[in-house]
């Protein structure tokens, strides 16, 4: 069965987490201080650069303790009513059987301004208040929307650890494995990854997997990481890939969010799956990916994730019946997400001259855009004497005038008569 | 000079006013000769006099102060829980000055409230009845929720007849001297079925182009002020070129702001009328019905409907095969 070897090769103890020694100390000095009682600073906020072992040092901690582990991150829904539910478990030291609690809030980065409004001070108020070990991680712990929380925890810092401690846990990977794998082979993959070691086991993966040997050969064809590369690869593991396991294995190396890998394969299937019908079941696919993501708003639980990355990735894959590949196809950047930013203004004067119209006419804003607008804009081109007495009747500025003729000498035609 | 939007210059002022919806107006006058109204549900299709309807039977309880007496909140622009939780509340539980012990709280276009804005204006509903009464008006009376239904006294309007739209627009031309022809209004009804609203709004475009309504006036307004031109798209799409089918669409959503309920209730009734072979027409439209289904379940229109593009692109080519 087919596991990522992120997962696969977790760290179960501490002695086996890479690196970061320092800090790992520090963390389990902390959390041990809580046997003698509370302790002055009731969170630790661990924090550095993603891939450096953060998440990993905690349960792997936890683990070697024996301690429970109650974890929320970022695909939880953080308002400051979800996370106040989740507070009462951070009111007691002992867990339901005896053991020890350590609560995570993990992934804070993902707290996202209007969806988790009061996110930061509800977690703030945990931590004043925790009877148990409360350990936040964040990448920024300087992000100004911690600076508050900030006063009330621990700060410890992860590094980046050396290439050669990542290039070691490469190799112990590899031997596990079978592989036999060259010094400098692992040390490259290593290097690239810039000590992020999940993207270092990520790449060691989908190089080596299924290898007796990994050469320096293998592997030096990839030039250093870089965005736009990755998401290449990961369109088109995915736009012609042959095996469900291998397309859903795209998703995990795909270093943008779920969100914009659907844009970017949204964007990019048709062009590239020509035959009609393979064109219908991409369609088809990427249709029921955003069903998924339509219940997950709906319900707000988000293991239904997993399905919107099946649909995704294996669905569109296994859509490629009858294309035939010929020639060289490039890679676009979603255009609907350049069109929205675009647009962006244009529908905000829209909505405005929208509300103007619900003033006068018992029609709400939004469906005034689109009910009424269309008309107002055919006189405003036509009949500059009527859209006069309408602009005044409804107190339209220049700048929405403009908007519904759409060329600025008429529309000063149309504000001089007003005057 | 004096403009206004004629659909509102010429909105009904008493419920003896209005047109049509016979049966409504005269249990409506009835609440206000008792001067006691129920809570209301207001459901049917646009354009049909239900925001007026409450608006007159507000005027005609409580005469020319009406407004103080009132309340209109709109769903669609405060559609939360916390515009219930304030802003109805506070309207709600204050008392009336004056003979009548009640005010009225129109919430328009309330099938667009959120569950939980449902939730909690069933109990403010129940807490302040002695203050307030409210009349919903929505489109789907399906969208509220069971518990403020019961509450309420059921309304169904219905799209006007085509004669009492006719003598309605043929009044408003007559007052605003602008000449409507038999055509021109054959044309309007065609366009905007019994949608009165749409129907004025046609008339008043169509009027500042030229002082003559006719035929060919009215279908020039409808395709500039129906951005939507589905028909070349679903043709697009069967001609094989999804890209472009695509492109049409986002500058329908994008663009325009085009609803896509609105897009794929015009696809269902452009593929009745498409040159395809009739059994192909019945396929589509279950392929249309499917893809409804899923724009209500998922996020995001112009995924689902160029799923729905992709599906006449096969289907095109299918039907090219068999010829």
């Amino acid at each position: 069965m087919y596991t990522t070897w992120t997962l696969k090769y977790k760290p179960k103890s501490l002695a086996e987490v890479v690196g970061n020694k320092e800090a790992i100390e520090k963390f389990g000095e902390w959390v041990k201080s809580w046997e003698k009682g509370t302790p002055k600073k009731r969170a630790a906020f661990l924090y550095g650069p993603p891939g450096v072992g953060k998440t990993v040092t905690v349960e792997a901690f936890a683990n070697d303790f024996k301690m429970e582990l109650v974890e929320k991150n970022a695909s939880d829904y953080r308002t400051e009513d979800a996370v106040k539910r989740f507070a009462g478990l951070a009111s007691q030291f002992g867990s339901l059987f005896g053991g020890k609690r350590i609560v995570l809030l993990d992934e804070l980065d993902g707290l996202t301004g209007t969806a988790d409004r009061g996110g930061v001070k509800a977690i703030t108020e945990i931590v004043k208040t925790a009877q148990c070990p409360v350990v936040l991680i964040a990448n920024n712990v300087y992000d100004p929307r911690f600076t508050n929380l900030r006063v009330f925890c621990l700060l410890i810092e992860f590094k980046k650890p050396p290439a050669g401690e990542v290039a070691k846990h490469l190799k112990r990977i590899c031997s596990l494995e079978g592989i036999q794998a060259d010094e400098n082979a692992l040390k490259f993959i290593a290097q690239r990854s810039e000590g992020d070691i999940r993207s270092a086991i990520n790449d060691l993966q989908a190089l080596a997997q299924g290898k007796k040997r990994l050469t320096y050969e293998d592997v030096s064809w990839l030039g250093y990481r870089d965005r736009q590369d990755t998401i290449f690869n990961v369109l088109r593991m995915i736009l012609y890939g042959k095996t469900c396991v291998g397309a859903k294995q795209a998703a995990d190396m795909a270093d943008v969010d779920v969100d914009m890998l659907f844009e970017w394969i949204y964007e990019n299937a048709p062009a590239h799956l020509t035959d009609p019908h393979d064109l219908a079941k991409a369609m088809d696919a990427l249709s029921m990916a955003d069903v998924y993501r339509g219940r997950i708003r709906l319900t707000q639980d988000w293991s239904f994730m997993r399905y919107v990355i099946d649909y995704l990735t294996a669905g569109v894959a296994m859509a490629r019946q009858n294309t035939k590949i010929h020639g060289w196809i490039p890679f676009k950047f979603p255009e609907r997400i350049q069109m929205l930013s675009r647009s962006k203004a244009e529908r905000a004067t829209q909505l405005n001259i929208g509300y103007k119209i619900k003033r006068k006419c018992h029609i709400s804003a939004v469906r005034a855009t689109k009910e009424v607008l269309p008309y107002l804009r055919i006189i405003f081109k036509n009949n500059a004497e009527m859209a006069a007495g309408l602009a005044k009747w409804l107190d339209l500025d220049q700048e929405m005038i403009e908007s519904l003729v759409g060329n600025k000498e008429k529309a000063e035609a149309i504000t001089r008569l007003l005057s | 000079m004096s403009f206004e939007m004629w659909a509102e210059k010429y909105r009904p002022k008493t419920l003896d006013d209005m047109v049509d919806q016979k049966e409504i107006v005269e249990r409506l006058k009835s609440f206000v000769k008792s001067r006691n109204v129920p809570h209301c549900i207001f459901a049917g299709p646009p354009g049909t006099g239900k925001t007026t309807a409450a608006l007159c039977l507000a005027r005609d309880l409580y005469g020319d102060v009406y407004r103080e007496h009132l309340m209109e909140l709109n769903a669609s622009d405060e559609r939360g829980i916390n515009v219930v939780r304030e802003t109805v509340k506070t309207f709600a539980r204050a008392r009336s000055i004056g003979e009548i012990p009640f005010k009225i709280m129109i919430l328009d276009e309330s099938d667009n409230m959120t569950a939980d804005a449902q939730q909690a204006l069933r109990r403010t509903m129940e807490r302040y009845t002695e203050t307030c009464r409210f009349i919903l008006c929505a489109n789907y009376s399906g969208k509220i929720i069971e518990p403020i239904q019961s509450r309420c006294a059921p309304f169904r309007f219905t799209f006007l007849p085509r004669e009492e739209q006719d003598k309605y627009l043929k009044c408003i031309a007559e007052k605003e001297n602008v000449k409507l022809s038999k055509e021109g209004l054959d044309a309007i009804f065609e366009v905007c079925g019994g949608d009165l609203r749409k129907a004025i709004n046609t008339l008043q475009a169509a009027a500042s182009l030229n002082k003559l309504v006719d035929q060919k006036v009215v279908y020039s307004i409808a395709g500039r002020a129906n951005p939507a031109d589905v028909q070349k798209m679903i043709e697009t799409a069967i001609n094989g070129d999804f890209l472009e089918a695509r492109k049409q669409l986002r500058d329908m959503i994008q663009k325009y702001g085009v609803a896509g309920s609105d897009i794929i209730r015009q696809i269902h009734t452009e593929i009745f009328r498409a040159e395809i072979p009739e059994p192909w027409k019945i396929k589509l439209a279950a392929i249309v019905g499917e893809i409804d289904y899923r724009l209500v379940e998922g996020a995001d229109e112009e995924v689902q409907l160029s799923a729905l593009l992709a599906r006449l692109v096969e289907a095109g080519s299918e039907i090219g095969k068999k010829n």
